[in-house]
């Protein structure tokens, strides 16, 4: 899975720079803030669906907009996600399933699901 | 905040954060702010930015970027045409849904008073 989230960024030079620089941002991050980014980072490659790398730059990029806002304001990490970091991190991908592997499968549903309505008819 | 309310409150925050951007714009953390002071006390940050780059993603806002006086630049969100509309129909679903819910308690409070 880490990998495929890897490999998605192999496409385009200027997204797997866009990707370093996310990196970078991260890394540049002070504390506590650097150590709550990454620990999303990590639950973002195995919940995220994500595998276009267009879409997958704009959300990293985002998300590091949102960490380093925080740090520069002061904010406390637990005001930034809440009671329930699992559904912040959740929601937050969310945004971003527009193209995500699943939409196939969502078609081709709700398209069998069609055509068995029609033969009804 | 109960488990209830954060799922009641899941389906109406969209339209809770167009309606305070309709009264002007704002970016994330004013919002939050303007929530906090209308009585949504828990309302975290992250679950607002979210929200917001959902709406961005779906057309309901305009976003421009402001800078700051210190980090990065200032994302201000105001509502468009698509949003105005949307929100309208936000307005339109909540009225029935408080009305059908008010009716129903009504009229369930009156069954149990006839019991006692």
């Amino acid at each position: 899975m880490a990998a495929k989230w890897i490999e998605t960024l192999t496409g385009s030079l200027e997204q797997k720079k866009q990707y370093k620089q996310y990196k970078a941002r991260i890394e540049a991050l002070p504390e506590p803030y650097r150590g709550s980014a990454k620990a999303f980072e990590r639950y973002f490659m195995y919940y995220g669906g994500v595998t276009d790398g267009d879409t997958l730059v704009t959300m990293v990029s985002d998300f590091a907009d949102l960490w380093e806002r925080a740090s520069v304001d002061g904010t406390p990490v637990r005001s930034i996600v809440g009671d329930d970091p699992v559904g912040f991190a959740e929601d937050f991908a969310r945004a971003y399933d527009g193209k995500q592997w699943i939409d196939k499968e969502r078609k081709r549903l709700t398209d069998a699901i069609d055509q068995a309505t029609d033969q009804q008819a | 905040m109960g488990k209830q309310m954060t799922e009641m409150l899941k389906g109406t925050l969209e339209g809770i954060v167009l309606a305070t951007l309709a009264t002007q714009p704002a970016y994330g953390y004013e919002i939050t702010a303007r929530l906090r002071d209308e009585g949504f006390a828990d309302i975290a940050e992250g679950t607002v930015y979210a929200l917001l780059i959902r709406i961005e993603q779906r057309g309901l806002v305009d976003v421009e970027k402001v800078p700051s006086e210190k980090g990065p630049p200032r994302k201000v969100y105001s509502l468009n045409a698509v949003g105005a509309e949307y929100l309208d129909e936000f307005w339109k679903s909540w009225n029935f849904l408080t009305e059908r819910i008010e009716r129903l308690h009504n009229h369930t409070g009156n069954t149990n008073n006839e019991g006692e």
